[in-house]
């Protein structure tokens, strides 16, 4: 392995040819905020194959030989800029784009970058979207949710109308690493996962990357979802918000100390259950509430240009209240995420870049009730602490490698329940589960020439249960730290690009992914009770192997982009209920586990058109996923929940004036599986339904058309309050979609007669929205 | 518990549905088949006031809409070979159909066995040990068989130890007071170092025959070993009967009611456990639950009981 690195080291190392070589770097920012742009292009005018992107911190660095150079800076929707520089030393090059928004041609050019990314990238199955790309997409309530606007591209399913939840080329919700400025976020969802927890106005960009993950990102099976929020404008102060339906949201940004440091603070609360609390008074359920609420906050701070630090939080909360005074019952049911992460970045040289951050996520699930002397309390929750460094280092505009290194501390609590009733105090006997997890990787990304790039990488990880833990197998009792049980993950990355021509290439992936917490969910979605559990002597890592071929082809000057992919994965490992599931809180949920394993396989197509009045993608699907357990139905392999033959997205934008933006979105999937009842049987004279194999009957297939409109009355305006309307209408042909079949029995003891009817029940009718946002600048 | 955690589900869940006027369609399943699986429910009891061994054979019925009296007559297995083996001797039940009993008297009998009077117009036929040749004790095992045709369905069940209840006390019902209605609690003292599984009955005034209620069954989990605990034991109603938040689990004061307190053996608890969690499962956020069974070849439960019974009366305030 030494030895391959330094070949290719040596391979892109221009001394070869006997030419000086030297180093342009810095930061590419947003002139008007100071935010840093990730994935901004800087490259060669003359030779745009030599070129580079900023990282997750807005950090470049372009090794060239000497000479003379147009230097390109481009990022989407902004005035691309260029630089005639003579190169003849190592140098700082700090770029502030601005929006592009007056030379339409200008912005044409640099999209035209950004879009060769689909032919030239090595990596494959890596989809960007801008946020403001997701705020023109039509949303339920108005409800921006980027985790919905996800569900729109080829590969990703939603795990139910109108979700958050998704399920990537046929994984499980559970496979999916989901991070919020480094730190994990176990439950995205609010409101039983029909709201993502992510406030789109506190973010800059997403990434999510389905296909070869690369080296630097692990513990997950199927996908990245990569989320960097907002750092604040360092240039003003800016006040921006929303009014909707169902919720309001504000934010506030501005510098602590001007173009060194600034922070950003954005909450957003529901509000429609405050509404009804009038109407319950008196009543028999009075003070029972529902609410959520989210707040992200940043700060950062330039010391010089070698180092800055930045500090991000989040926390969000669900809250349901439930009262009944009339017994005197009650009870609080909060639960949601809390993260933390400090960063700091330096440069050791203007060739090596090194982060390191500190990390603290929790998610907790809470259900306190009372009745007169009865007092109940339920805790669920994972806790993390993770430290981690990563290296970037830029041997030449060709040639780039990453390393780091990872370790966090787990503290996982299953459903602990205790009890207290006038003097006796109960317990249930599960206990606290701790695990340090580690990794080490090393990525190489290298351009051969203008026809070969290769991306290879091997993480190493390590996962081991430590006590304090009494073994079920063994009894054997394990102190602090002490070892349990160690796992050991070799999970090497390559993805490798043919530039067949100057508009198309082939590119192909082999992924091998370990994946040591999970969560096994006896619905379609996660919900809030669902329990994540680690690896332990009982249950072993989930592993995958995904291999991947995909073409792709800009044509018409770059207009479209397509591609076409194929993919099949290997699953191991996997986790599910037996049928006869009882969620029983005396029973540690790994004990009610069975073992089995997957696969899943299927094509994508994906055409997009992002320059021009009209917009758009169109983005389809067919896939297959199939899990087999030995405890179910005597290992039948059967489809698994999260396989959907056909699953069909067109998105389009229209900007037919400056005041408006006209978007429709149109989706078309196969019905989700369901396990039907097959017959009913009496005992102590009740009806009892049994059921058919496992996910063998399709509800209606699924289509829907969303439409929305963006007025804003003075685009153009230079005042300081700014104000745009936005509504949408949700299922616009009030699509009667099943979310599901649901069985009633009926006694009729006065007829003597049992009914049993079967329904499909439609939540989610036409529904219209608007909401109203503003934007105050200092 | 596993209950609340569904409730709450439920009840964030119908706040969403009120809020979007949520609509339904008539399903009807695509694949009905035929194919009748063989239904028992068998049950030894021992203990004082234990009823005989009686053993119910039942086919299932495909999914149709209403079940009314003439299929529910049909669903009886007539001419089955049931057998019981004690331990030391097979003893064949005797096939007892209603219309082998004179009509003055079918009342009685059904009473006697348990049988709800209300389904007297069918002719309900059951497996009954009427010689009582049994030697049902706690502690003891029990084979079943029931042969049908050519068909042989096996099973296997144990009486566990008797565990009883003491100092029942009714007591005023927390939140705004209702005079007229009572709390019913009593205490129990559980055996420690073994799991114990529990199941229990309610008969009031106006409903003689008892039942059981929704979570019919729990385990000691949270309290093994402990004595004298006091546990409440809410008033069971039948599956249909409309629910009353405010009065629902409580007794009417002046009425004399009846609970049979029963231990079972694991898969006996469990059968309950999966056919309670069934009931309230489906929907849109829990997939199926099959009902846990331990008949070999077939669907249903052969249970053993170790009971005991009590007749109280709930005094006024």
């Amino acid at each position: 392995m030494k030895n391959f690195i330094v070949l290719l080291t040596l391979m892109s190392a221009t001394w070869l040819t006997g030419q000086k070589i030297y180093t342009i770097s810095g930061y590419v920012k947003d002139a008007s905020s100071g935010e840093t742009l990730i994935g901004a292009n800087v490259f060669r005018m003359d030779n745009p194959v030599q070129g580079t992107s900023t990282n997750t911190y807005g950090f470049f660095s372009l090794t060239l030989p000497e000479g003379k150079y147009k230097i390109g800076v481009s990022y989407l929707g902004f005035e691309n800029v260029a630089y005639e520089i003579e190169l003849n030393k190592d140098m700082t090059l700090n770029v502030s784009l601005r929006e592009g928004i007056i030379i339409q041609e200008v912005v044409v050019s640099a999209e035209k970058d950004d879009r060769r990314k689909n032919v030239e990238g090595t990596q494959m199955g890596t989809l960007e979207l801008p946020i403001e790309n997701i705020k023109l997409i039509p949303a339920i309530f108005g409800e921006v949710d980027i985790l919905k606007a996800l569900q729109l591209l080829p590969g990703v399913l939603s795990s139910g109308e109108g979700n958050a939840g998704f399920y990537v080329r046929g994984g499980g919700p559970d496979q999916n690493l989901v991070v919020l400025d480094e730190a994990l976020v176990y439950n995205a969802g609010h409101l039983l996962g029909f709201f993502s927890v992510f406030n789109a106005d506190a973010l800059k960009n997403t990434t999510l990357i389905k296909g070869s993950m690369p080296a630097n990102y692990g513990g997950r099976l199927s996908s990245v979802l990569d989320i960097q929020m907002k750092e604040g404008n360092n240039k003003k102060y800016v006040v921006e918000g929303g009014v909707g339906l169902i919720s309001s949201r504000l934010t506030v940004q501005g510098p602590v100390v001007k173009d060194k440091s600034s922070f950003i603070i954005s909450g957003r609360r529901t509000y429609i259950l405050d509404l009804v609390q009038p109407f319950l008074r008196g009543g028999r359920f009075e003070g029972t509430n529902y609410y959520f609420y989210d707040l992200n906050t940043k700060w950062n701070y330039t010391f010089s240009d070698k180092d800055r630090l930045y500090f991000s939080g989040y926390f969000g909360n669900d809250v349901l209240k439930f009262r009944q005074p009339t017994r005197d019952f009650a009870f609080d049911l909060p639960y949601g995420n809390r993260t933390g992460t400090l960063r700091w970045n330096h440069l050791f040289s203007n060739k090596m870049f090194m982060n390191v951050s500190a990390i603290y996520n929790d998610y907790r699930f809470q259900f306190n009730g009372s009745q007169n002397n009865f007092n109940f309390k339920l805790f669920s929750g994972v806790e993390d602490w993770n430290f981690k460094v990563d290296f970037e280092q830029y041997y030449s505009s060709k040639h780039t490698l990453k390393y780091g290194i990872n370790y966090t501390y787990h503290t996982l609590t299953p459903n602990t329940a205790s009890a207290t009733d006038g003097d006796f105090d109960f317990r249930n006997d599960v206990s606290v589960k701790y695990a340090n997890e580690g990794a080490v990787y090393f990525l190489d990304d290298i351009k051969f020439n203008d026809t070969w790039a290769m991306n290879t990488g091997l993480r190493v990880s390590a996962f081991q249960q430590v006590g304090p833990y009494k073994s079920k197998l063994s009894g054997e009792e394990f102190g602090t730290f002490e070892p349990v049980k160690t796992y050991m993950g070799w999970e090497p990355r390559w993805s490798i690009n043919y530039k067949a021509s100057e508009n198309f290439s082939i590119k192909s992936g082999v992924a091998f992914t370990t994946q040591y917490l999970h969560l096994v969910s006896n619905s379609s979605s996660t919900l809030p009770a669902d329990i994540w559990v680690p690896s332990t002597e009982v249950v072993k890592p989930q592993r995958g192997v995904q291999y991947a071929l995909g073409f792709f082809k800009n044509f018409m000057d770059d207009t479209f982009e397509s591609s076409f992919e194929i993919y099949y994965k290997d699953l191991y490992n996997q986790i599910d209920y037996a049928d006869n599931y009882v969620n029983d809180i005396n029973q540690d949920v790994e004990d009610a586990f069975v073992f089995g394993k997957g696969r899943a396989y299927g094509a994508e197509f994906f055409l997009k058109k992002s320059v021009g009045k009209l917009n758009g993608w169109i983005g389809y699907t067919l896939s297959r996923s199939e899990r087999t357990f030995e405890d179910i139905e005597d290992g039948r392999w059967y489809p698994a929940v999260y396989d959907r033959t056909h699953d069909l997205s067109i998105v389009a934008n229209y900007k037919p004036a400056r005041k408006w933006d006209l978007s429709a979105v149109f989706i078309y999937g196969s019905g989700r599986l369901f396990t039907p009842v097959r017959g009913f049987f009496f005992i102590e004279q009740n009806i009892n339904l049994f059921y058919g194999p496992r996910n063998s009957e399709r509800l209606d297939a699924y289509h829907r058309l969303d439409l929305s409109a963006t007025y804003t009355p003075q685009p153009d305006s230079k005042k300081r309050f700014k104000g745009s309307w936005s509504f949408s209408v949700y299922n616009a042909y009030n699509r009667r979609n099943p979310f599901f079949v649901n069985f009633e029995t009926e006694t009729n003891f006065e007829t003597g007669t049992n009914s049993i009817t079967g329904s499909k029940i439609t939540i989610f009718p036409i529904i219209p929205s608007i909401t109203y946002n503003f934007k105050w600048n200092q | 518990m596993e209950s609340i955690m569904k409730k709450i589900s439920s009840i964030i869940f119908i706040l969403i549905v009120l809020h979007l006027w949520g609509c339904e369609d008539p399903y009807t399943p695509s694949t009905s088949t035929s194919q009748q699986e063989i239904v028992v429910e068998g049950f030894v009891e021992a203990g004082e006031g234990a009823l005989p061994v009686i053993v119910l054979v039942t086919r299932s019925i495909p999914f149709i809409s209403t079940i009314g009296s003439d299929v529910f007559g049909d669903i009886f297995v007539r001419d089955a070979v049931v057998e019981v083996f004690d331990g030391t001797n097979t003893i064949s039940l005797t096939q007892l159909c209603l219309s082998d009993i004179p009509e003055e008297l079918r009342e009685e009998a059904a009473q006697l066995l348990g049988l709800n009077v209300d389904s007297l117009s069918l002719d309900i036929c059951i497996y009954a040990d009427i010689t009582n040749q049994i030697n049902r004790k706690a502690g003891g095992r029990y084979d079943l068989t029931v042969q049908v045709d050519e068909k042989i369905l096996t099973a296997t069940t144990t009486i566990p130890q008797i565990v009883e209840l003491t100092d029942f006390d009714f007591r005023v019902p927390p939140g705004i007071p209702i005079d007229s209605m009572a709390e019913l609690w009593a205490n129990i003292s559980d055996p420690a170092g073994m799991p114990n599984y529990y199941r229990y009955f309610t008969a009031t005034g106006d409903d003689p025959q008892l039942i059981a209620p929704f979570g019919s069954v729990f385990d000691d989990g949270f309290f093994d070993g402990m004595q004298n605990l006091p546990i409440p034991f809410p008033r069971a109603q039948r599956r249909g009967q409309d629910f009353n938040p405010d009065t629902f689990g409580l007794y009417q004061r002046g009425d004399s009611i009846r609970i049979k307190f029963c231990t079972i053996d694991f898969e006996h608890y469990d059968f309950w456990r999966t056919r309670d969690f069934a009931a309230n499962s489906g929907g849109p956020f829990s997939s199926y639950t099959r009902i846990s069974s331990n008949i070999k070849g077939g669907l249903g439960i052969w249970g053993g009981y170790a009971v005991t019974n009590y007749s109280l009366y709930v005094p006024p305030r």
